[in-house]
């Protein structure tokens, strides 16, 4: 079967690699290697591979940021500064990112389509899919689908966001929503995360048992996508209640959050950390109000720091734990922001020419990718769509764009545009 | 030849000088003589009113965020977002007569020369309120108290009383001479923060006193909506200088979404001040101070500053225009045919036009 296959009516949960798929998969590796299922094996390989997203919504402008060109027409006010790699600056609001710049990547000339939020941010998300008919899942839950959980037991799909938290359905698409995302509401665990003291812990196993039987009645007959989504997010309340000590803020070093920064997005991409050390397969990080059509040279001193800080401080810390090999950490918006600046000081969406920055996973330290005109408006050379990024990313991840498909009950569907290929330059 | 009444209801634009980029600052000089602006493009702009010439000078390397002429005349001094403040001689253009090169960490954002033109003072996202020898550029002292980037400057008629507004709305006052504090006005409804922003909006953009200096007009705008759009309310709040009590809250009555960063009093303590507002068209307003809303305002595209002339009856606006490019995303336009957006400093002369007085 393939892995990203799903069958609904097949009773069986079908996200998690089983201990006898282990088990054979292991026998198969010590000298069946004929019997090894090739998606299997896929997925040992990949077992460590994790995602960090960090979604700046409505869209950091490249001028302010990766991307400065201080002489150009188009230039913000701020100083351009030099970074670790020669050559190469970045806007003087991203201070602490100039100094690891030879540990990430940038790309330089991303050209999507949509300048609009409300169709930009899903269009972006689901890596623009051919229209099949179906709603396409989001980055985390495509890959919570195909490469499952890598600690099995905790939720593959996390997303750290402000606002309200709780399990969202959406994300999952026609995957279904077992694949939807585990929201922390401003980073907050789920509520009751902890088991009243009036309830033993063998009164709450026994409750479970009998949760787990009459479920398992009542989906012998009945499938579907809501009883898979309640399945879901009742083991993951069980598995987060395990593992509550990842969410105790208590625990933090206090010099880890002074490094990351106390404002939303440093504490959240702290959190993200931790979810990541803790083996969660795909972590996403949102920070609002990036749209800057108003006011974009005071706001941008303000926002772009906030950024800054805290990815650095990732960066490095999963260096310094080995594990930003495995780790692909991304930082991307909807679209960019216009070069010609408005009459509110503003600068308005711009998917023509824009900027995002890659780390680890295999992604090649300090490439800077894509040449743009003098100004930067536009590109120069090769413009990427979401679809080659997508492609970038499931190649980075031991996922072969080409041969892997979702069936979608008898429906074959590309996981990323046919039409589109890895961008070869910010990989290894 | 005597000078025309103020009437601002027959206000005219009476000149209009173009350039193609935008400019954010712009000021008479103190004989009326010449314009000096400044902006996106890092020169510093001067129009010769006698001859319609124009002479662009270059020693900035950023936007040029500030500029004032010596009360004198004779000099001008230009700041910019790196800190840097230079001192320009009339008739020596084309280069710096000096410059300071770190007048304030990171960046000037507002500069003035006292009335009897001994101090050149700037101030910045440091918080700090530097002064200066205005002769030399040395430095005199330094102001410290507030906690926040400072945006605007102004000095009493008297000449005695700095006041300097900042993001969070306060209004400090210092004792010009002996450059200590004196008191701390509250313009905090300039200040907008909600619980979901991720940056503090606003502040005060804009001092002004009036003429016998018993008023001080901040302008900014209220109740901010996002830290995004940053779209708001266009407010100035005036202030009885002599009990620091709010006076009076006053908006506007049309369509605007920005703060108001300039604001000027004219004769009888009316007061005149210019909004943004995104891709529409915008308005300097006229106000009476005892009145609850505008008497008369006149429409314009948005506007960032405000000069008066020496004969009271001109206002000098840096106004937007449109390069035909504004709005999201390319939409087919190529490299050569997207272009930046640009400016007119419209002179809006606050009196009947000559003809009209005439025929009517």
């Amino acid at each position: 079967m393939n892995p990203a296959s799903q069958n609904l009516a097949c009773g069986s949960p079908a996200h998690a690699i089983s201990r006898r798929q282990m088990l054979g998969t292991l026998g198969g590796l010590a000298g069946f290697g004929s019997l090894l299922h090739p998606a299997i094996a896929k997925q040992i390989r990949n077992q460590h591979k994790q995602v960090c997203l960090i979604w700046l919504d409505g869209g950091i402008s490249q001028y302010e940021s990766w991307h400065p060109l201080p002489d150009s027409k188009f230039a913000g006010p701020f100083r351009s500064i030099n970074t670790s790699i020669p050559g190469i600056s970045f806007s003087e609001l991203m201070p602490q990112t100039a100094k690891i710049a030879h540990k990430i990547s940038v790309i330089r000339t991303m050209a999507t389509k949509d300048p609009n939020h409300s169709t930009g941010v899903p269009r972006i998300q689901r890596g623009d899919p051919l229209d099949r008919g179906v709603d396409y899942p989001y980055l985390g839950s495509a890959i919570a689908r195909l490469l499952g959980p890598v600690n099995p037991e905790l939720p593959p799909y996390i997303w750290i966001k402000p606002g309200n938290g709780g399990f969202i359905q959406r994300d999952a698409g026609f995957l279904g929503a077992q694949y939807g995302v585990l929201a922390l509401g401003d980073g907050r665990p789920p509520i009751h995360i902890h088991r009243p003291e009036m309830i033993s812990a063998e009164v709450d196993m026994a409750r479970d048992v009998l949760r787990q039987k009459a479920n398992e009645r009542f989906t012998t007959y009945r499938n579907t996508s809501d009883v898979d989504a309640y399945e879901t997010s009742y083991k993951m309340a069980r598995q987060l209640m395990a593992r509550k000590e990842i969410f105790d803020d208590n625990l933090l070093d206090p010099k880890d959050r002074t490094r990351y920064g106390s404002h939303p997005l440093g504490r959240h991409m702290l959190q993200a950390r931790q979810l990541l050390e803790a083996g969660v397969r795909f972590v996403k990080v949102n920070s609002y109000h990036w749209d800057t059509h108003g006011d974009n040279f005071n706001m941008s001193q303000r926002l772009v720091p906030q950024i800054d800080q805290p990815f650095a401080a990732l960066v490095n810390d999963l260096d310094d734990r080995g594990m930003l090999d495995d780790t692909l950490v991304i930082v991307m918006s909807e679209f960019g922001r216009t070069p010609i600046i408005n009459s509110r000081m503003g600068r308005d969406h711009w998917p023509d020419c824009w900027s995002i920055a890659l780390a680890g996973g295999g992604t090649r330290p300090g490439a800077i990718v894509g040449e743009t005109t003098s100004d930067g408006a536009f590109v120069d050379s090769e413009g990427y769509d979401i679809g080659h990024l997508f492609h970038t990313i499931f190649t980075l991840l031991g996922i072969n764009p080409q041969e892997t498909h979702y069936h979608n009950k008898s429906q074959r569907l590309a996981i990323a545009r046919d039409d589109c290929q890895p961008i070869r330059e910010v990989m290894l | 030849m005597s000078r025309p009444a103020l009437n601002v209801k027959k206000a005219w634009t009476s000149c209009q000088l173009k350039h193609d980029r935008q400019l954010f600052r712009a000021q008479f000089s103190p004989d009326g003589q010449f314009i000096a602006a400044g902006g996106q493009d890092k020169l510093v702009h001067v129009w010769d009113l006698k001859n319609d010439k124009k002479k662009s000078f270059g020693a900035h390397k950023t936007w040029v965020s500030a500029l004032a002429f010596h009360p004198a005349g004779g000099q001008l001094f230009t700041a910019d977002y790196h800190g840097v403040v230079h001192c320009w001689n009339y008739d020596v253009y084309d280069r710096p007569a000096w410059t300071i090169g770190n007048a304030n960490d990171d960046n000037v954002r507002t500069l003035l020369v006292t009335p009897n033109g001994e101090h050149l003072i700037t101030a910045g996202d440091d918080t700090i309120i530097k002064v200066f020898n205005s002769t030399n550029g040395e430095p005199v002292t330094t102001l410290n108290g507030h906690q926040e980037s400072v945006f605007s400057l102004a000095i009493s008629p008297d000449g005695k009383d700095l006041v300097s507004g900042d993001l969070y709305g306060s209004v400090r006052q210092w004792g010009i001479g002996d450059w200590k504090p004196v008191r701390e006005l509250d313009a905090g409804l300039l200040h907008t923060r909600k619980e979901n922003f991720i940056a503090d909006v606003g502040g005060v953009r804009s001092l002004a006193f009036n003429g016998d200096g018993t008023l001080l007009a901040a302008g900014g705008m209220k109740e901010a909506k996002s830290n995004a759009f940053c779209p708001g309310k266009p407010t100035v709040l005036v202030f009885d200088w002599t009990t620091g009590q709010l006076k009076n809250e006053l908006g506007i009555k049309g369509k605007s979404d920005g703060p108001f960063n300039a604001v000027q009093f004219l004769e009888d303590d009316m007061l005149a001040w210019h909004t943004e507002i995104l891709h529409t068209s915008s308005e300097l307003t006229f106000w009476k101070i005892d009145q609850s809303e505008p008497f008369h305002s006149l429409e314009n595209s948005s506007g960032y500053d405000l000069s008066l002339h020496p004969d009271q009856r001109q206002l000098l606006v840096p106004t937007y225009v449109s390069g035909g490019s504004s709005g999201n995303g390319a939409r087919g336009k190529t490299p050569a045919e997207y272009l930046p957006n640009k400016t007119v400093l419209k002179i809006f002369s606050l009196f009947a036009k000559p003809q009209e007085e005439t025929t009517g």
